[in-house]
Parts: structure tokens; sequence; C-alpha cells
């Protein structure tokens, strides 16, 4: 059986730490109560024992789920692979799995986050700025964190919140105002706060943080408000700012001569959101974050050009944030097709050649593999239905296609603004070398007008009516080696649920409320479980007290799952 | 004043300032005083704002009240102004959303008060030429409607309720868009009345409308007017029939007249409480 004790300040003890504790803990427990019997004969109090605690190393969140009863980062790992070894739940089993807890915010809103499981403990973020330390067995709550908002707040899309970071005994959370605040992970008191912007200007923070070394980094949203998009990085303890990368490209930066037409200033209300989370690779020490729409959304004249750094991915040394490289997959992005998609890293057999590279399902509709080092492009292959461009050529450029422009009388194109995919996370399994997507079948009418920048204000210059009857929604599992579609399975609705896999064989999805699993070779459907709120979020496996669960975000509810026990 | 009196009137006058900032701080997240907004559209007429108005419609607005405002899920908006709406009221209606229906509000941090009357002006363009002087009899056109109609559709409170409830449906759809649905020549269909068979696994088909529908499971109003799930394992066929499940009322069941009084009767129906007003 295992070995549990509490210590006096409340936390639990793990084996072997334990006899290091338990020692000058009893000591220190009959020395008070020798002092309190003494002194007035009561009951010894409670005081802290000073002894080595369970704390996150820089060097836990670069392994990653080699110790997979832990999640310390949004996408699981450095790489974002979202696939988890813990083999408890396999497919022959998996139909015996059944709701052990939940946990409701008592809130409005949804979640979109990816909860953090670290000794036992549940770490995650809610809407409006909210904040919850659970307990991972039980679901009950340890301590709750609220932001006072300020009125005024600017968001397109939500007030949503995708995550914490963790590093020692700080967690790590963008807020809707555009600050970046680090929490104390053992009572959700706030331990610094930063502002990153001016909120009132249309900036805010929506992203989870990627923590690397001593360093938290995180990106700005806002690019349907006309803001200049950019990367920061902040020291984890004290708050202060390190270095910023801009992603749309300043008249001091290469790329600038990508800023042309009618407004000569294009570059300062660019876009170029960030608000998904990058991956890092320590190996090359390069952190790789998708970039958003440039701005204004539809309408381009006032912005020639490619217009970089938007609609691509970057890769930035984590020590500097000097740009590596960038590969755009948008140039002069005019359909609203932010690449603010989770980047996956992995380690693929390609033409018999092992290459490092990063894996991208693209709002736009294409599938990339890119080479990690250099961002040469390996392949682009359309995973949906796509009338923007037909193919990408061998140079990297999208062959684009007539007709797709927007346009005052309105234009017809596929995918519609809300993409291919979306903020959804993928997965990736590399043991069979199937990467799973929430893909989107759809088309929209493109309409353009003119808009004129001003602070804080809309700058979208124009709209989409999404077209009803082009709506569908599946998980796909796409063979890396190939690019093709292994399998599929249809949604009912539309679907903006986020992937998990396992070793087992196992992948989580869903739709229309339903949490599903499936077998992740053949895509058959193994399991459900209705819900009662759409999913915002995916799915994420951590393991307590020998017991592996599977946690899922949907509406503002959490769902933990377990095999049943008789 | 004493000391004591003193404090106190420096606590009150702090207490004062806080439920005065409190007050500003509220005043200041809600939606635009409505005495800030012209009463008449200032873009009417504006062909840019048309331009822009059109594609914010088609963005914002077609979704329910159908890509030429003649309505969908939503009510038909081209004959707001031909029976006496005012530019005011619209543009109150678009800000603060109709409480109680799909309508919503329209956020200020979003929505702007220009872009509002864009979408206003717009809309005025797709205005109805003001009908001719209505036709038929509305107190026939009612037995007409009881005798055929009402086994299935709701008048305020009264008859079926397998196809939707017409107490509004005179401010909600013209005239022509009423006939075109009951002589058979328009094939829209309501979400949650699409037609749907299922067969059971012991062979029983059910008719009935879709409510709902997931991967594992459909759920339906059957032709009974019985609200039931069924779990899609159990089933050996689900069939979407194009045609809706009203049947078609040619000149050979209706005759030009009573389609005529009908007409008249459902174009009256504005809902109960304008009934009664």
């Amino acid at each position: 059986m295992r070995k549990q004790t509490r210590g006096l300040d409340g936390r639990d003890g793990q084996d072997g730490q334990d006899t290091n504790r338990i020692v000058p803990a009893v000591l220190v427990m009959l020395a008070c109560a020798l002092s309190w019997t003494l002194a007035s004969a009561q009951q010894p109090a409670l005081r802290k024992v000073e002894g080595p605690t369970a704390s996150v190393t820089s060097q836990d969140l670069r392994e990653g789920l080699k110790n997979p009863t832990r999640w310390l980062t949004y996408g699981g790992d450095y790489g974002n692979l979202r696939h988890s070894p813990l083999t408890q739940i396999t497919p022959a089993n998996v139909n015996r799995l059944v709701p052990q807890w939940q946990f409701q915010t008592d809130t409005l809103g949804k979640f979109e986050a990816a909860p953090l499981v670290f000794d036992g403990v549940v770490y995650v973020t809610g809407p409006l700025d909210t904040g919850w330390a659970l307990d991972a067995r039980t679901g009950r709550q340890i301590w709750r964190y609220r932001r006072e908002l300020p009125s005024g707040l600017i968001a397109c899309c939500g007030l949503v919140n995708r995550g914490f970071g963790v590093l020692g005994d700080l967690l790590f959370k963008t807020t809707l105002d555009a600050h970046i605040v680090a929490i104390s992970r053992k009572t959700g008191a706030i331990e610094w706060d930063t502002a990153m912007e001016d909120f009132r200007r249309g900036y805010s923070g929506t992203t989870a943080p990627l923590v690397v070394k001593d360093k938290v980094i995180v990106g700005i949203a806002g690019a349907e408000y006309g803001i200049r998009g950019f990367i920061d990085a902040y020291d984890a303890q004290t708050g202060k700012q390190v270095w910023r990368f801009y992603t749309t490209a300043g008249p001091q930066d290469p790329g600038h001569g990508t800023w042309r037409g009618t407004d000569a200033k294009a570059w300062e209300h660019g876009g170029g959101s960030i608000w998904v989370p990058g991956a890092y690779d320590p190996e090359l020490n390069l952190t790789y974050w998708g970039t958003g729409n440039a701005g204004p959304d539809y309408n381009g004249l006032e912005r020639e050009g490619d217009n970089l750094y938007t609609a691509s991915v970057v890769a930035l040394d984590a020590d500097t944030g000097k740009l590596r490289w960038h590969y755009q997959f948008t140039p002069h992005d005019i359909w609203d097709y932010d690449s603010t998609q989770m980047p996956v890293l992995a380690d693929v057999t390609l033409g018999g050649e092992l290459r490092k590279v990063v894996l991208f399902a693209n709002r736009n509709g294409f599938f990339y593999v890119l080479d990690r080092a250099t961002g040469k492009l390996i392949r682009g292959k359309p995973f949906i239905q796509t009338t923007w461009a037909k193919e990408i050529r061998a140079d990297g450029r999208p062959m684009l296609l007539p007709n797709s422009v927007p346009s005052e009388q309105g234009t017809r194109v596929c995918p519609d603004q809300s993409g291919g995919t979306n903020w959804m996370p993928p997965s990736f399994d590399p043991s069979l070398g199937l990467f799973f997507v929430t893909a989107r079948e759809s088309c929209g009418i493109f309409f353009t007008w003119k808009d004129d920048y001003t602070p804080g204000e809309a700058f979208r210059g124009g709209a989409v009516q999404r077209l009803g009857d082009t709506q569908s929604s599946m998980l796909r599992a796409i063979d890396v080696t190939t690019g093709e579609r292994r399998w599929e399975f249809p949604y009912t609705t539309q679907s903006w649920a986020g992937v998990l896999s396992t070793a087992s064989g196992l992948v989580f999805a869903g739709g229309s409320g339903n949490v599903m699993a499936f077998d992740a070779k053949s895509g058959k459907n193994l399991w459900h479980f209705q819900t009662g709120s759409s999913l915002y979020a995916g799915a994420m496996t951590y393991m307590v007290d020998g017991r592996q669960y599977v946690l899922m975000p949907a509406g503002t509810t959490l769902t933990a799952f377990a095999l049943a026990e008789f | 004043m004493s000391r004591t009196a003193q404090r106190l009137a420096v606590f009150l006058a702090f207490a004062l300032g806080c439920v005065c900032a409190h007050a500003a701080a509220a005043q200041d997240r809600s939606a635009p005083r409505p005495e800030l907004r012209a009463a008449t559209n200032p873009l009417e007429g504006n062909a840019l704002a048309i331009s822009n108005g059109a594609a914010m419609f088609r963005n914002r607005c077609a979704g329910c009240h159908g890509p030429d405002a003649h309505g969908y899920l939503g009510p038909d908006l081209t004959s707001y102004w031909s029976a006496g709406g005012t530019d005011a009221r619209m543009f109150d209606i678009v800000r603060r959303g109709v409480p109680g229906t799909e309508m919503p509000p329209a956020d200020p941090q979003r929505v702007l008060d220009k872009d509002i009357w864009q979408t206003l002006a717009y809309i005025r363009t797709l205005s109805a030429i003001p009908a001719g002087a209505p036709t038929g009899d509305a107190v026939s056109g009612e037995r007409v409607f009881r005798a055929n109609c009402a086994s299935c559709h709701r008048v305020n409170g009264r008859g079926g309720q397998l196809g939707p409830d017409l107490s509004r449906i005179g401010s909600a759809r013209p005239r022509a868009g009423l006939a075109g649905k009951i002589r058979g020549s328009s094939d829209v269909i309501r979400p949650g009345y699409e037609p749907v068979t299922l067969v059971t696994r012991d062979g029983e088909r059910i008719r009935g409308v879709r409510k709902n529908e997931d991967e594992f499971s459909i759920q339906i109003m059957d032709a009974r007017e019985r609200l039931q799930g069924y779990v899609k394992a159990n089933l050996t066929a689900i069939t979407f029939d194009k045609q809706s499940l009203m049947p078609v009322y040619g000149p050979d069941r209706l005759n030009d007249r009573d389609f005529d009084d009908l007409l008249r009767y459902l174009t009256s129906l504005r809902g109960a409480t304008e009934t009664a007003r």
C-alpha cells in the first residue's frame, strides 16, 4: 500500500521524501507540544515544517510526459504531442469508463483551457479570468482565484483563457486586460502582475503561457482591433520583461517591405495575434509560435504584400527572442486564417530518413510538415476542401486559385473564416505516425468594406456570411508520412473539441457534447458520454493513487472519468 | 465641530464618493443611453453606408432574417417601415435585443452605432412597397384555419403543436411568403420541424419532426405529438424527407376565396399581447 503522510502545513508527503521529513516534524511537534503544555496546557500549535516538498523544475517541464502521471504544459510536453504514455485505459476496457467527479465553475462562459496536474492537484483556468486548484482525486476545490476585471474589456471571441503555465511554486496566466500574472500554486494569491499592453487599445491575453528555463513566454491577442501582435518573455521570478518579438515587421526589421499599399502605417495595426501557446525544442533552443491573421481581416488593399510575420510560424531563440526562421502559411492573409494552431514537434521517418519536423494543421485547410531546424517546407497538403489555394508549391508558397479575393459584392471561399480547424489542439501518435485533428468542411461569402483604424475599435474591413449547407465537422486521422487521410469519424454538429491520444491506442475527442473514445488505428468509436454542453477544449489524462483519469472540460464543467471499480 | 463629528463627516463624504464612483462605473458599463442616438437614420440613402450595411446584414442578421430579409427564423423586415415602424425603434431593438426571443442585444464594444445605422440603411432599401388594400375576410379566414391548419398549428394557445406556433406570424412573414408556403411553392423547413422517419428493429416506422440529434441519439415529436428520444443503435434506418410534413394546399383543396380569407387572417396575427393592446 502507498505510504502517505500529511505535513503540518497540510501538504501531502510522498514516498521516499517522507522519512526525511517525519523525524524533524515529530521533533518540532514535540517541542511545540511541550512548550504549549508548559505555558497554557492547550493543543499543540500548527507550525510550518522545513524540508523539501514537491515543486516543478525546468527539468520536469523538459521531461514532459516521461512522468505520465502529470500534465505540466498545455500540450502535455514541449512538443505538444498531447499523446500520453498511460495505458491503464485501453481499447478493450474503455467501455467501463465512468464519471468519478465533476467540477462546475459557477460562472458564465466556457472552458477553453488545458488543465495541468501536478502532485495530485489539478490547476485549471476558467472564463472571466478565474482559476482553481482542485483535488485530482475528488474534484474538491482547494483554492479559487478570480481577477477583478476593469470595465470596457475588448475581446472579440469570448472571455476565455487557455490555461496556466507552471514553474516552482508559481502558476502563470495571461489576463483579459492584457496583463501576465504569477499566482502562488499553494494559495492562489497574486505574486506578481505585469501589464503587457493597454487593454483599452484592443489588446487582450488568452493564451496559456509556455515556460522555458527561467522564462515565461506568452503572446497577445486582439487582431480584430488593429493591434500589433507580439511574443514576450518574462522573468519567472520577477515578472520583468526579458524580450519581445513583434509579429508585424517594423521599419528596422527584415520583412518590413512586405507591408505596402495605401497605409504606410499598416504594420502598426497589422494584427498577428498570439492566442494559443507555442512549442519548444530544447536541443535547438528554439520556441515555435503560430501567429494570427493580418488586420484588417478581409480588406487587404491598405496592406499590400505578404504582411510578415502574420499567419506564419516563427522559430525564436528562447533566450533572446531573435527570429531564427519563419514560414508563412498564408501570405497576405485576407480570409482571417489565423495560424494560431498548436505547433506539434515530432521526429518522423520520411523517405527513409529520420526528420525533426513541425506538424501543423492550419486554419487555412492545409496540413504542413516543416523542417524544425530550418523552416523549409517538406510537404503541404489540404486536409479539407480549399478554394483559396489549390496546393503548396515546392518553394513553399500557396498556389492561389482565381476568384478567391473577398470583395464588396461577396466572394465564395472555402473554408470559411473559422477555417479547416481552429484553436482546438490536435494530437500525434508517433508509434502509428497518425495526426488526429478536429476538421471542419465549410464555405462562406467573404465581403469587404473600408475600415479606418481607430484604437480599441473593431478593425475587420469586412465580414463573412457562413453557408450553412456547406458546414460539417469530423475527427480526421492523417498519416504524416504521406499526408493522406487514414480514417475519419463524422460529427452530427460542429465540433470545437481538442484531441488527446494515449499509448494504449486510444483517441479521445468529441462533438455535440459527447466526449468519445476511438480506436486509434481504425477510428472505430468505442465509448461516449454526453456531458450536456458543447466542447471547446481537449481532454487530458493523469494518474493518481494508481488510477488513470481522463479529464474533459465541457462548457463550464470538468468531468473526470476512470475505469469503474467493482 | 467636535473631533467625532469631523470624522463622521469625512467618513460620510468618503462613503458618498464611493457610491457616486460606483454609480458612474455602473453607468459606464451599460449600453449607450437611448437619447444619444439620433431619432432618424443619419445614413439613410448613403451609398457607402448601404454597401457596408449589406455586408453586415449578411454577416449578422441574414442567418435568422433570411438573405433577402423576408424572414426565416426571425421576422420579415421588409414590411417594417411600411407598417409604421420608425428608425429609432428599430435601432433600439438591434441595440437591446428582444428579451424572451432569439434576438440578441448588440454589444456596444463590438457593434458601433454607425454599424447599426449602416445596416438599417441597407434594410430600408429592401423595404416592400406598401401593399394595396388588403383583401379577404379575416373572420372567415379563421374558420378556414380551424378546419385545415389548427390540428398542427397553434394560435394564441389553441391548436396543435406539431408545426410552428403562428400567433405572431403576421408580423413575421409577408403575405407572399405565407401564400408560397400554403400553396407548396416554398420548401423552407424551420429547424426543429424537419420531417424524419425512424425504423425500429421490429420494423415499426415512426414519423415525426426532429427536435435534436447527436452522434448516438435523436429526439423527435412524432405525428401524435409524443416527444421521445431514440438511441440510434436501436434503429435500422433514419430518413430525412425533403418534403415538409405540412400538406400542400393547392386550389383543389383550398379555393381562391378561402385562400384569400386565410391569408387575411394569418397576416392579422400579431401575437396575443399586441392584439390585446
